[in-house]
């Protein structure tokens, strides 16, 4: 997709802000005179194609765009919508189009990043347009016949449009992320790269269809109708799918929940827990996989109880309680053939391990000793012993630091986390 | 593995087998004279289609409900049931029976290759694709009102590109409606369900996806002038992306079954209800619901809240002998229910499962006799409980036949007669109201 500025930076120091804003402010002058100079220079006709592109923008507007998979994006219109209209309008249409894109952003985008994305997209019309003319594309209105001559006038130039737009969409937003909260940029052009450079291809060959149906095929704007649909359910499958990604989240609760019927006294443990993994596993510097592993496994470490008989396991505490001895391994029992949990499955397998001294604990995994460590220090704390002692958070940390999870960066890790306010982990 | 030919009492799946082999058959007659004629012209563009309609058939989509589409195929198929010039190669003016062999080639090329690799040829549902493609082929080349074709329009330059992608739109929906008329009247008398039910199903799950075929193909048809044979893939590009999206959403609707599933092992883990005892009630109350017509979307609430129906013994101190509900007190029954019910409300989205969990153990006549709200989802789940609580899943004819005989006795009282007709007539074949391979149905 084109990624779009969408939020505000919190946090930011009041330099940085000042900063981002006196970009923000060039990015969409440069935008507007690039637009009419390329008004000035390439002229521009006001034509029924103009006005259908205005239309597609304004349903790619109301389509929007779907997030999956934490910013790994299905579909938007705005790449092809801009890409179509280099081709059939010219850069000038582009960079007129790029600037109504701007404004109908989809959702609750702050007004700032709204006038960035007006100057960002309408940059990218004029440049994008003017490689296409570039490498080859005929204006707007005229068409190449055969094969050979669509491939060389319309496909070569549609492709190196795409990639000009694609870069100048990099650069600017690597740009903005650097002023306003200071990570590398060449970092931030890498991430984006990955996560939407083989979307781009994509958007090139549907670009290339309606350019080619449009123009050589003379179908003129009936080619909309044509290439619609395909898309339309690309895009409603991919709001099912992350529709479905939700709900299976929240299916997980009922997991959580029938550990809480089994267990009344663990109310609100696992999720207390959950939070606390995955806040630790950020502060450790850990892959994004991980902290999303640790989380799980905090969430459901102690499934395994469920199995045991209700009398036993609401009778005897987990901490110390040796009638409970094995439960991990039958929570991992239970949860071994759902796939998307197989990273989460040595952290539950191994967090008690974590806290219980004794040999042989020198491989477990980092994930293990943050479940445990967390599982601990909540029950320690907020859950108690049978008899409803509960320790204070320095002599539960005095009592962890003899475990093999004891160790300092975990601690400090700990520590971090529990001072960050609830509701700041994602 | 589903049988090469349909069963000798399946009459429709043989009327439609027999549509197939007609079609064929009278394309083979009406072009023998010239077929090596035009394949000595067309052989590069036959090639192509045959190879694209093999490997759509090949990639087949299987949907959440275990049916499968062939996207790619089917639009390939369409497609050059239209095709006209194509640049850098002859205009393809043949006759319909020409395209008719042509696409047969292609499924019963695929249909081999899946025999071969020991999957499933339902060579019932490939007739039904091959007369929906002949409908399409006819309408475009053999009928001539007023001594003009869609295709002869379609050759002419004079006439307006639009009017002809709506004729060549209109007529692609006509020869996928066929198909879906076809194959559901199959699959209806195959799974026991009413027709219009399978219809519905047929069409609904894969709506979406059908629009954007029926586009496909006509757009393959009008780039092929500008572009020549690479229309196939370029046009077909957005086809493909809508493919990849709907099986992501298919895959992830997996994930989440197996997560409920879960649900349904821990009482199992924990020696509360017998281990498998969830799985063939949820399979049970699936088939039944499908003879009873429920639709395919109700069907999945039913299948989780079938798993999940024996959650509530989880807090059980003592669990109830064999974990069997069915024997158990009707006022315990009932905390069980509840407790399953307030466990799975936990989870936003899944209500209704709830409701059916809670209202399962409701006695027939107290919707009788008090007009009581009881869903049919969870009549359907108290009856198949009951099944599997008296047969403890044994498939021995013997004890089958007595525990729908013990049903039988609850009839109007405990259970809802329609039901229990509906699990007479699923438990005396097995193949009913399951969709494709054995495999789906075991899910």
């Amino acid at each position: 997709m084109t990624t779009e500025a969408s939020a505000e930076e919190g946090g930011a120091p009041r330099r940085a802000a000042y900063a981002t804003n006196i970009y923000v402010g060039v990015v969409a002058a440069v935008g507007l005179c690039l637009t009419a100079a390329a008004i000035r220079i390439d002229g521009i006709v006001i034509d029924a194609t103009f006005w259908v592109m205005v239309l597609l923008a304004v349903l790619a507007w109301l389509f929007g765009s779907v997030e999956v998979d934490a910013g790994r994006v299905g579909l938007s219109f705005t790449s092809i919508v801009l890409l179509a209209t280099m081709a059939l309008v010219g850069p000038a249409g582009a960079g007129l189009v790029g600037t109504v894109l701007g404004p109908l952003q989809p959702g609750r985008t702050p007004l700032k990043a709204k006038i960035f994305n007006t100057g960002m997209f309408a940059t990218m019309g004029v440049v994008g347009g003017t490689a296409y003319r570039a490498a080859g594309g005929f204006p707007g209105g005229e068409y190449p016949e055969g094969t050979s001559q669509i491939m060389r006038h319309i496909g070569m130039p549609v492709l190196i449009a795409d990639v000009v737009q694609l870069a100048v969409n990099l650069v600017l937003i690597a740009t903005v992320v650097r002023l306003s909260t200071g990570l590398p940029m060449r970092a931030q052009a890498g991430r984006l790269l990955g996560t939407s450079g083989p979307a781009h291809l994509g958007y090139g060959i549907i670009a290339f269809i309606l350019v080619v149906l449009w123009g050589p095929a003379h179908l003129g704007s009936a080619s909309v109708l044509l290439i619609l649909p395909p898309l339309v359910v690309s895009q409603w499958a991919y709001r099912q799918y992350s529709e479905e990604v939700k709900g299976h989240e929240r299916a997980l609760h009922v997991l959580v929940a029938a550990v809480e019927a089994k267990a009344p006294h663990l109310v609100g443990h696992s999720a207390r827990v959950a939070a606390l993994c995955a806040s630790m596993a950020e502060h450790l510097g850990l892959r994004s996989q991980v902290v999303a592993d640790a989380r799980v496994a905090g969430m459901l470490h102690d499934l395994g109880l469920t199995t045991l008989p209700t009398g036993l396991v609401r009778s005897t505490g987990v901490v110390g309680g040796s009638g409970l001895r094995g439960y991990p391994g039958r929570g991992v029992r239970l949860l071994q053939g759902l796939s998307f949990l197989s990273g989460a499955l040595d952290a539950i397998a191994h967090h008690r391990d974590a806290v219980t001294p004794g040999p042989d604990h020198d491989e477990l995994g980092v994930a293990a000793l943050v479940v445990g460590l967390a599982d601990e220090y909540d029950l320690l704390t907020e859950v108690g012993t049978p008899d409803g002692a509960l320790l204070s958070d320095d002599e539960a940390i005095q009592l962890l630091r003899r475990t093999p999870a004891g160790r300092e960066d975990l601690l400090r890790a700990l520590g971090q986390a529990l001072s960050r306010p609830a509701g700041a982990s994602p | 593995m589903s049988p090469i030919l349909p069963r000798a009492t399946s009459s429709r799946a043989w009327t439609v087998l027999a549509l197939g082999i007609t079609v064929l058959a009278s394309g083979i007659y009406a072009d023998t004279a010239t077929l090596r004629e035009q394949l000595q012209l067309h052989w590069l563009t036959v090639v192509v289609f045959v190879a694209a309609i093999t490997v759509g058939e090949l990639f087949r989509l299987r949907m959440p409900s275990g049916r499968e589409a062939a996207p790619l195929a089917s639009a390939s198929a369409l497609a050059i049931a239209f095709l006209g010039k194509i640049d850098g190669e002859a205009p393809l003016d043949v006759s319909a029976g020409f395209v008719v062999l042509v696409v047969a080639a292609g499924l019963l090329l695929a249909a081999a290759v899946r025999g071969a690799r020991g999957g499933s040829v339902g060579l019932d549902q490939v007739a039904a694709r091959l007369v929906g493609v002949a409908v399409a082929a006819w309408l475009t080349r053999g009928v001539a009102p007023r001594g003009r074709s869609l295709w002869d329009l379609e050759v002419d330059p004079t006439v307006l590109r639009s009017v002809v992608a709506l004729g060549m739109v209109v007529v692609a929906a006509v020869g996928i409606a066929v198909e879906i008329v076809l194959s559901s009247a199959v699959r209806a008398e195959r799974q026991r369900t009413p027709w219009l039910a399978a219809l519905r199903d047929e069409f609904g799950e894969v709506a979406p996806l059908t629009f954007a075929v029926i586009v496909s193909g006509p757009m393959v048809a009008l780039m092929a002038p500008a572009v020549g044979l690479l229309s196939l893939p370029v046009a077909l590009f957005p086809l493909a992306i809508t493919y990849v999206a709907v099986e992501r959403y298919a895959r992830n609707r997996v994930t989440y079954r197996q997560t409920i599933a879960t649900l349904s092992h821990l009482t199992e883990h924990g020696g509360y209800t017998p281990g498998g005892h969830a799985e063939r009630v949820a399979d049970l109350s699936v088939r039944i619901g499908r003879v009873l017509g429920i639709s395919d979307r109700d069907l999945r609430d039913v299948e989780y809240a079938a798993l999940l129906h024996d959650l509530g013994q989880i807090s059980l101190v003592e669990p109830i002998p064999g974990g069997a509900t069915m024997l158990a007190a009707p006022s315990d029954q009932r905390d069980i229910a509840d407790e399953g019910a307030r466990i799975i409300r936990h989870a936003e989205g899944l209500e209704t499962v709830a409701d059916y969990v809670e209202a399962q153990t409701t006695p027939y006549r107290l919707v009788r006799e008090l007009g009581e709200e009881v869903p049919v989802a969870s009549r359907i789940i108290k009856v198949a409980n009951a099944f599997d609580d008296l047969t403890g899943g044994r498939d021995d004819p013997g004890e089958i036949l007595a525990a729908n005989e013990r049903i039988h006795l609850g009839l109007g009282y405990e259970y809802d007669p329609e039901v229990v007709e509906a699990l007479a007539v699923a438990t005396a074949d097995t193949t009913v109201g399951r969709v494709g391979e054995p495999e789906t149905a075991t899910r």
